[in-house]
């Protein structure tokens, strides 16, 4: 149905595809598997009319297609799910579902026929919301659902979607899965581009897997590789699955953190929960069900109304998120790295070194050397890669983001680390990576409190896992790393009826 | 791990033109600018006529655009700069004219009105969140209404009688006037330490301390500063006092150059508070200034006025070249980011 065949395209010092092809059939998942610059997002990119191919063709249906640009695409047939939001948060649904091609009569907005079309592209996703509401009241995940439902306004036939699970969990991955095949059934071709290979297996037929801009793997059936082999041909070499080395934890002595039974007033009820020294929390729960938010109110950016939090046993009240560091060494690594976590216009050594300036200071100013010093230990000890530490943070990827974030606090010696989504959207390879460095910080003593949506990364590496749903503990288990038996006991808790306060 | 090499972020940092570097940029605009007036009119080296003065209206337009500077730093603006510093010369002149204030008193006075005015400024910004040209728009507004009371309650009209003692050598003494023996000090006027010091410090402020690059992080992404530990809402008050107290000081050399304390003082500081810091490469999103960049962007400003006033340009043609230069400058900005964008280095 759509044949896309030694394509490349080369930028500036790097060649992001170099003779990919891609091979669809109507009625298929199709999985673009690849690590992050195996250039994915480049051909995504190529088959939605963003970028021009240095060479090679598209065909479509048996005809040569030229896209001069993203409408020209649509038309054709394809939509397309970014990774990024592309939705206007300040327009209602209807309004953004049919941005592209706005009904119109008399040369004014058909508001009428354009609810009605949004109202059509929802049932197709058995989505109950209403078109009027604006979409900057909507969940992430809910979000996320509209985008789909507005690929698939037009008379869409082949359908991308670009990570569409990054920020949902459970329930919704599974709903938008189902959703998927119900559109295979009726002939559509959806490409699944995704570095969560639980979820390829789970719902993809065939796979191309890219690598340094080369398809190693052609529209194979899925079935006859292992999750290891998909890894291999990733990578490019064999490659291990993480075997963390086992922790000890003192759970005898006093928690670093803890939360007894806290009320805040985002909605939490009664929330308890403990980390020891040297432990990893992991904190599980669908998106919505109030983690980061909880998060935020223990750094004091929203308000605890009732309840006490105590750091080495001693109650405290945090008032904002310097005090947290300065006073308890708590450290918060977002889950919106480009958002909150880094300043993406800032070179590396001011985003490692904001938390540590205070400390350096002398006379109010700051020594250009022993800057400098800090941060080249810590861009040496979390290996982050760059041209030099002068560069901007924004030009770096994602897994040298991460970390240049997770650095400022390892440098601020924070002893309490609260980790927020850390691999979301990070390649196999450098996730890996960063498990390993997560582990090593708790095994020296380092508590951390992680909140995940990604069931195998808590799985890997949480010591006990509690589980949140509408902004209150479900339950708690110790982790036995046991994978199918531990889901399943978090997946029943998150379906428990919610325990009565 | 071939793919690794070809990322672009492996590769040694490419560097950008020369001619993209705004600071050397500027710099040959600046000495083309003077060889072309000296060429048309010779007058323009006269020291007397031309350089003194134009080096005495640099002092106060640099002081002004680090007024301005101040709060771009944060991707904020003030409306209010002129009226701040009329303000500020209000109080200069009635510690004088009523308590006989010397002149480092009276100078102390106005900076501290400044600095209350900015901060307050900031502190309804930070609190309401509302967008600071707004705020400063609207106390400027009140401000233009005030000072014009003030002046009309104590004085018989619109500027203050007499300065304080020391206040006129500011005005018309250079250095070659102060002798020590056969050895008289170059043709520079008094007032250029006293923006040179504001220079160093500002300069000193965003480059090295701890609370001016903190204040840049706010600017650069607030969200991210806040969740980094930086007292987000204090910095923006402080952004706000630096800039109310620099316009004082830019009412205070006003006056002194103009020999009183009037009310019209900081009539014409909007356009050349931002014309200087962005012809000198800061950003109007906040997150990076240019101190140096600042004063040559000023010192472009004063020569072309000059140049122009020689030439007997009128005050309407100044004015319309002026906005030419800024657009231009504004182009040249734009094309320069772009141009760093695609080599993947900073700006």
């Amino acid at each position: 149905m759509l044949l896309a065949e030694g394509l490349t395209k080369s930028f500036p010092g790097v060649r992001a595809l170099d003779g990919a092809t891609l091979r669809l059939a109507a009625g298929s998942v199709h999985a673009l598997l690849g690590e992050n610059g195996a250039g994915k997002s480049t051909l995504v990119k190529i088959l939605t009319g963003v970028y021009r191919p240095d060479a090679g063709r598209v065909v479509l249906d048996g005809r040569d297609v030229h896209f001069g640009g993203p409408l020209e695409a649509l038309h054709a047939g394809i939509g397309v799910v970014h990774q990024e939001r592309n939705l206007v948060p300040e327009f209602s649904i209807a309004e953004n579902i049919a941005l592209q091609h706005l009904p119109n009569r008399l040369g004014m907005v058909d508001r009428n026929r354009m609810r009605a079309e949004a109202r059509r592209c929802l049932g197709l996703l058995d989505l109950d919301l209403d078109p009027d509401t604006r979409v900057a009241e909507l969940s992430v995940a809910q979000a996320q659902l509209v985008e789909i439902a507005k690929a698939l306004s037009v008379d869409t036939r082949v359908l991308l979607l670009d990570e569409p699970t990054a920020s949902l969990t459970g329930d919704e991955a599974d709903r938008l899965y189902a959703i998927v095949r119900k559109l295979t059934a009726t002939g559509h071709a959806v490409v699944l581009v995704s570095h969560k290979l639980e979820e390829v297996f789970a719902v993809a037929d065939t796979v191309t897997v890219l690598r340094d801009g080369r398809s190693v793997a052609e529209a194979q059936p899925l079935a006859g590789y292992t999750r290891d082999e998909i890894v291999d041909l990733m990578v490019g070499r064999a490659y291990a699955s993480v075997e963390l080395t086992a922790r000890t934890v003192d759970r005898t002595a006093t928690p670093a953190l803890e939360l007894a039974g806290l009320s805040t007033r985002h909605g939490h009820r009664d929330v308890s929960l403990t980390v020891a020294r040297g432990e990893i929390l992991g904190l599980y729960g669908l998106v919505g069900a109030g983690r980061t938010e909880l998060a935020k109110a223990l750094l004091g950016l929203d308000e605890i109304t009732g309840g006490e939090v105590r750091v080495h046993g001693a109650p405290v009240r945090i008032r904002d998120v310097g005090q947290a560091l300065r006073r308890h060494r708590i450290g918060y690594v977002p889950e919106d790295r480009k958002g909150e976590g880094l300043f993406l216009e800032q070179p590396i050594t001011r985003n490692v070194g904001v938390t540590v300036w205070r400390r350096l200071a002398r006379f109010g100013l700051i020594p250009d050397r022993a800057e400098r010093d800090v941060v080249a230990e810590y861009t040496r000890l979390l290996g982050i890669r760059a041209a030099s530490p002068a560069q901007l943070a924004g030009q770096l990827s994602g897994g040298n983001q991460q970390k240049v974030s997770l650095a400022k606090w390892l440098a601020a010696s924070c002893d309490i680390l609260i980790v927020d989504e850390p691999t979301v959207g990070i390649d196999v390879r450098t996730k890996a990576a960063f498990h390993e460095l997560i582990a090593r910080l708790a095994g020296q003593g380092m508590a951390i409190l992680l909140i995940s949506s990604d069931l195998p990364e808590i799985v890997t590496l949480a010591d006990r896992i509690a589980v949140m749903g509408d902004a209150a503990v479900r339950g708690e288990l110790a982790n036995d790393r046991d994978y199918d038996a531990v889901s399943q006991r978090v997946i029943r808790l998150i379906h428990a009826a919610p325990v009565p306060a | 791990m071939k793919q690794e090499e070809t990322t672009p972020e492996q590769r040694p940092p490419a560097r950008l033109p020369l001619w993209a570097n705004p600071r050397i940029g500027l710099v040959v605009l600046l000495i083309a600018l003077i060889a072309l007036f000296t060429t048309l009119r010779p007058a323009f080296l006269n020291t007397q006529l031309t350089l003194v003065p134009m080096q005495a209206d640099i002092s106060v337009y640099a002081v002004v655009g680090l007024s301005q500077l101040a709060v771009l730093s944060l991707g904020h603006m003030n409306m209010a700069v002129g009226r701040m510093a009329a303000m500020s010369a209000f109080a200069s002149g009635l510690l004088h004219d009523r308590l006989d204030a010397p002149l480092l008193v009276a100078l102390a006075g106005g900076l501290a009105v400044g600095a209350l005015l900015g901060a307050l400024a900031g502190l309804v910004i930070s609190r309401t969140g509302v967008n600071s040209f707004v705020v400063t728009l609207a106390l400027d507004f009140a401000l233009i209404g005030l000072v014009s009371l003030l002046y009309a309650t104590f004085t018989d009209g619109v500027a203050f009688n007499g300065l304080p003692a020391g206040m006129s050598a500011l005005r018309t003494d250079t250095f070659a006037d102060y002798c020590a023996g056969d050895v008289c000090g170059p043709e520079i006027p008094l007032l250029a330490p006293i923006a040179l010091i504001a220079v160093l410090g500002v300069g000193l402020l965003f480059r090295w301390s701890r609370v001016g690059r903190e204040v840049l992080m706010t600017g650069a992404n607030a969200k991210a500063a806040e969740l980094s530990g930086i007292p987000v809402r204090w910095r923006v008050v402080q952004a706000h006092a630096l800039s109310g107290l620099l316009a004082g000081l830019a009412g205070f050399l006003l006056s002194a150059n103009n020999g009183s304390f009037s009310a019209g003082v900081g009539d014409g500081f909007l356009l050349p508070s931002f014309l200087a810091p962005v012809l000198g490469g800061t950003l109007l999103v906040g997150g990076a200034v240019s101190v140096l960049g600042t004063v040559l962007g000023t010192a472009i400003t004063q020569v072309i006025y000059k140049g122009l006033n020689l030439l007997q340009f009128q005050v309407d043609e100044l004015k319309l070249y002026i906005g030419l230069v800024l657009l231009a400058a504004l182009s040249l900005d734009r094309l320069r980011h772009v141009l760093a964008e695609r080599r993947g280095v900073p700006a």
